[in-house]
């Protein structure tokens, strides 16, 4: 039988979703911070506006339940499903007052793109876009690619016992350390080393290459912070191919590798442990599909006119290829290039990478290595019990962060992750395709959406079909929260929404 | 036909001149026919000799006048290493190619309104130097013309597309646009903001009073 919400689950659900939007208030305060800093008093006026509708709707939604106790598995699932909308709807406000966005669902296209830190972007005019907008739109990846609900507990919003269950339905499942506050405290530690270290070292590139100080220490800081929690958004239109300089392309391709390993893994070598970090399936799986996914590239923009010699391969085609599988986005060659001057391999090439993403645990997005080589094991375990006796019993092993049996569970638990997103790639097509683009394009732009890959092969633009727009928006979301807790979510809502069937006494039933 | 009445005028005029006028006359005239017809002849057969009319002749395509950036955008083989010439905005930085810094790479965008193309020229420091302004919030950069060559795939940069500036020119300045404090615009934003501190002070203070 299916679970319903209760009255008493949805007043509760709602309190929780207004401490999350009371809770994005302090992120608002950043843009602002920014605006009233450098002078840009349109846009702190935009913020000041958006602040006061998340405090008046955060505090409107904490009345629904005042003393709302501690949340279950089912409630912990439904705020964690929509705390991404509804926070993606409170995020894109100032997007759509910065004027820079045909109509609001544009922003919001936008607003769920930052946070579930895809990357696309169908802003106009982004290179006039202010400081302040430019922070907000890097405060959402921030907050996205950690994860809404890690930061939320990193900050005791849930209560210091709190949080396990919403802590798993964020598709989360390992501890750095036994307390979830304490984990996602160490997480968010190891993310800003990451982003501090990588702003220093790019703020002293791009001062190099001639940007005003304050330019170049804020564009660093957002390059820095986009690449770490692979979002994607840049702040300038041409992407990272604006800096025109091989060594910042380096250090972010460093740090897009970093930001898609498994905090777990982060953590063991933080302890010493790096023999534990080269044996793990995830770092296996990965250095195996990297490297014939790039000998694949290489063959295929090695058979054809452009890109072919060694010093474009190695510049654009390792860093799409690193911006690809770790799901960021960045673009060091233009879209008209990724669609026109790439050969069709080599673009296909790039579409599988974002499908299959980097490492569980990690801010990537798409399968997951960690799945990917289980269902390999699993393979594996098939194939040998296919060939020993009947009498044998059949045991395959991995190793992440100690060694585990493949367990039926684990398969079935990889399977249907991996149907899930293959289904939805699939059904993205198809909807491309319905709206009259190219079949390639539109396989590309699905992957592109649900994995939060975010390299675009041009279909999501400013005015795109809104019918198309929406169900890029879905496709985000559902990306993001690995379907489980998204379909979950809507069966739910579907099933509380109909009637109960009576069920009569026996007797009663019989006399009619 | 007209020989007949030069003759008849020949006649005429033989009859006021003699013989030996008539005879200069006629190899005056023969001399000027002769000059008429032999000379475009000359020049004829010079001509012809370079300038035969060649069928398979495709017409000259080198060089794209009034290219937008909006077609570089979108631009296939066609463009590739055409001179072309396109007006666009400055937009961001000045930003060093290699170490000397005798170039730099500028950032063009569209000027049409709804386009969001940009492309990248690289030009010498000194061509870079007759630009003002820079574009970006609360800028308006200023307005290049470059003709140069674009590259849809450099092979000199490592496979980007840009434009390899020959002869750039400002169009129109860059301008400044002051982005005006004024206090009674955040008085909206103020309101809300006041509202909800209220509403949480409210929803604090029933919260107390249950526990």
């Amino acid at each position: 039988m299916w679970q319903r919400f209760s009255l008493y689950d949805l007043r509760v659900i709602g309190h929780y979703l207004g401490v999350l939007v009371l809770f994005s208030t302090l992120a608002l305060l950043v843009p602002l911070i920014t605006a009233v800093v450098c002078g840009e008093w349109q846009p702190a006026k935009n913020y000041l506006v958006t602040i006061g509708i998340a405090l008046i709707v955060g505090s409107a939604l904490r009345f629904l339940r005042i003393e709302p106790g501690r949340l279950n598995r089912q409630q912990a699932l439904a705020v964690t499903g929509f705390a991404w909308i509804v926070l993606a709807f409170v995020a894109s406000i100032p997007l759509y007052l910065s004027g820079h966005f045909a109509s609001y669902l544009d922003a919001l296209f936008d607003g769920v793109s930052g946070i579930t830190t895809t990357g696309a972007s169908i802003i106009q005019d982004l290179d006039h876009l202010s400081y302040a907008d430019n922070m907000w739109r890097f405060m959402m990846h921030l907050l996205g690619g950690f994860g809404l609900i890690v930061v939320a507990l990193s900050f005791g919003l849930f209560g210091k016992r709190a949080g396990a269950s919403l802590y798993s339905s964020e598709g989360r499942s390992e501890h750095v350390v036994p307390n979830v506050v304490q984990t996602t405290q160490f997480i968010a530690k190891i993310g800003m080393a990451f982003i501090i270290v990588a702003t220093g070292i790019c703020s002293a590139i791009c001062l190099f290459i001639g940007m005003e100080p304050l330019r170049a220490v804020l564009q660093s800081l957002w390059l820095s912070i986009s690449g770490f929690t692979t979002g994607g958004f840049a702040p300038m239109s041409q992407s990272v191919m604006y800096y025109h300089s091989f060594p910042l392309e380096l250090v972010l391709m460093l740090l897009m590798l970093c930001g898609s390993i498994n905090f777990v893994l982060h953590s063991e070598i933080w302890k010493g442990h790096i023999a534990v970090f080269f044996r793990d399936l995830e770092i296996r799986t990965m250095v195996l599909w990297l490297a014939v996914m790039t000998c694949v590239f290489a063959a295929s923009l090695s058979a054809s006119l452009n890109f072919s010699d060694l010093p474009a391969m190695l510049r654009r085609g390792v860093f799409m290829v690193i911006s690809a599988f770790s799901t960021t986005g960045f673009q060091n060659i233009t879209t008209n290039q990724l669609t026109g001057a790439l050969s069709s391999g080599a673009f296909l090439v790039v579409a599988i990478l974002m499908a299959v993403g980097g490492s569980g645990g990690s801010t990537s997005g798409g399968v997951k290595f960690s799945r990917v080589g289980i269902i390999m094991k699993s393979i594996i375990a098939t194939i040998k019990e296919a060939l020993a006796p009947d009498s044998a019993r059949v045991v395959v092993s991995y190793n992440h962060v100690g060694r585990r049996m493949i367990s039926p569970e684990v398969v079935k638990e990889a399977m249907t992750v991996f149907t899930l997103y293959a289904v939805t790639y699939v059904i993205g097509s198809l909807v491309g395709i319905a709206h009259g683009y190219e079949a390639t394009q539109a396989i590309f732009e699905s992957v592109a959406m649900a994995s939060n890959g975010g390299v675009s092969s041009g279909l999501a633009s400013p005015g795109m079909p809104a019918s198309l727009e929406v169900f890029y928006i879905v496709q985000m979301w559902a990306g993001r929260l690995e379907f489980v807790t998204l379909l979950a979510l809507i069966v739910e809502v579907i099933v509380s929404f109909k009637p109960r069937r009576r069920i009569l006494p026996f007797g009663k039933e019989g006399a009619r | 036909m007209r020989g007949v009445p030069l003759s008849v005028r020949g006649g005429g005029c033989a009859a006021r001149g003699g013989w030996p006028v008539r005879v200069a006359r006629l190899v005056l005239a023969c001399a000027l026919a002769a000059t008429c017809a032999l000379v475009p002849l000359t020049a004829f057969a010079d001509d012809e000799g370079e300038n035969r009319v060649n069928p398979q002749q495709r017409p000259d395509s080198s060089f794209i006048y009034d290219t937008s950036i909006d077609a570089l955008g979108e631009a296939d083989a066609y463009y590739d290493n055409q001179t072309v010439q396109v007006v666009g905005e400055v937009v961001g930085d000045n930003i060093r190619s290699g170490v000397s810094g005798r170039f730099r790479w500028i950032t063009l965008a569209a000027v049409e309104k709804d386009s969001t193309s940009t492309v990248s020229v690289f030009m010498t420091a000194e061509q870079a130097a007759k630009i003002d302004t820079y574009g970006k919030y609360g800028t308006t950069g200023a307005k290049l013309q470059v003709r140069g060559t674009f590259h849809l795939v450099c092979p000199e940069h490592e496979g980007l597309t840009d434009l390899h500036a020959d002869i750039v020119s400002v169009v129109e300045k860059g301008r400044h646009h002051e982005d005006v404090f004024d206090a009674n615009e955040l008085v909206p934003g103020a309101v809300l903001v006041a509202v909800g501190l209220a509403l949480m002070g409210v929803f604090y203070f029933l919260r107390e009073r249950q526990r």
